[in-house]
């Protein structure tokens, strides 16, 4: 029984494990940190698969698992500046779409995202990934409406980063 | 906001930029040990419980109480002594309510909430010792003035001395090692909070800013 059950999970999380990777490297800094982040948010769906019901997809509940631990439980501060230039034309652009300055406005973007704490990363995670603000309310706790008013202030920020 | 936008397009076409992580790692992972915040509290409280219970055995005075006081008074002791094993069962009953709670299933400002609702239960029971120690240094201090032979010098030289110096100055002693014992404690467990959790408050004030 406990085994056909971490038969089920491991295969579930393998197939979902791209987005766990996303908060990974939105967190942290170089590839021993994103491993070790990793690993915890793997051990901390483990620990809360028994209570996952299927209520809702896997990859919604994992997500929210992942962003738990990366805010919460774990310990490292994740708040340092990357000093890893970050790769972007490897991870966002595939070769036939390749365009020099679209490329150059996603990388400036992503860069001026991993500078915003905790908290805002989480917001910003959740609007990329296209998620309403009633889940991303609900995730992190707060108002719909305040939700909202947040995301655009760190659009306003951004704008800062970008455009000092 | 175009550029986030642009990040948004690229971001969800994104799946194929990761180094995949295969079952066999995945197996590897769930059987190792977490190295989450609450794993850290969870430590602290089975520490300080097997701390606290080792100094009240060690320093179990009642013999030596029996002696001094006889067995009148003893009585009032063995009660603060199970009232007090009382408390630490209801402590335990505590830690144990406040681990089992925390899910990291529920809202992230809910999470922090019962992370911080734990961490401060094992601080009430730190306060709680601390106080009982207070106490019993005090009583203990008493006892022997009054009870112990020993204690007839330092009564006489009271009694026959002009103003209350040797009384102000012992009772500033125990004072001061009290204040001084309480103390070191106190720093012992701000530094060690507040290094475990300072990431959880800054993130769990900045929550909050959201809703005021």
């Amino acid at each position: 029984m406990n085994e056909s059950l971490e038969q089920i999970f491991v295969k579930q999380l393998k197939e979902n494990q791209n987005i766990i990777h996303k908060i990974c490297r939105l967190y942290t800094s170089g590839e021993d940190a994103h491993k070790d982040l990793f690993q915890e948010v793997t051990i901390q769906l483990w620990k809360a698969f028994p209570k996952f019901r299927g209520e809702s997809k896997f990859s919604t509940w994992a997500y929210r698992v992942a962003l738990n631990t990366a805010i919460t439980l774990y310990r490292k501060s994740t708040r340092s500046i990357s000093t890893v230039t970050f790769e972007s034309r490897k991870h966002f652009i595939s070769q036939e779409e390749y365009n020099h300055e679209e490329e150059e406005q996603i990388k400036l973007m992503y860069e001026a995202v991993k500078q915003l704490n905790d908290i805002e990363k989480a917001l910003v995670f959740m609007y990329l990934e296209d998620k309403d603000y009633t889940e991303i309310a609900e995730t992190l706790g707060i108002t719909e409406v305040n939700a909202r008013v947040k995301i655009n202030r760190i659009k306003g920020k951004l704008k800062k980063i970008l455009n000092p | 906001m175009e550029e986030l936008d642009l990040l948004k397009k690229a971001w969800q076409k994104d799946d194929h930029s990761f180094a995949q992580v295969s079952e066999m790692e995945i197996y590897k992972m769930l059987h190792k040990k977490s190295s989450s915040i609450v794993k850290w509290i969870l430590i602290i409280s089975i520490l300080e419980v097997l701390l606290w219970t080792t100094i009240s055995v060690l320093f179990n005075i009642d013999a030596d109480l029996k002696k001094m006081v006889g067995d009148d008074l003893i009585i009032y002791f063995k009660a603060l002594n199970y009232f007090n094993y009382a408390v630490i069962i209801g402590f335990i009953y505590l830690f144990y309510k406040n681990y089992i709670k925390i899910s990291t299933t529920v809202s992230t400002k809910q999470l922090m909430q019962d992370i911080l609702k734990a961490r401060k239960t094992v601080q009430y029971y730190v306060w709680y010792n601390l106080g009982m120690i207070t106490v019993s240094m005090f009583l203990g201090f008493a006892m022997a003035f009054f009870f112990n032979p020993q204690a007839s010098i330092l009564k006489e030289k009271i009694a026959h001395e002009n103003g209350n110096m040797t009384l102000v100055i012992t009772v500033c002693v125990v004072f001061l090692t009290t204040v001084i014992f309480v103390g070191i404690f106190w720093l012992f467990y701000k530094l060690l909070y507040g290094i475990l959790l300072r990431k959880l408050n800054n993130n769990y004030k900045e929550l909050k800013k959201i809703d005021l």
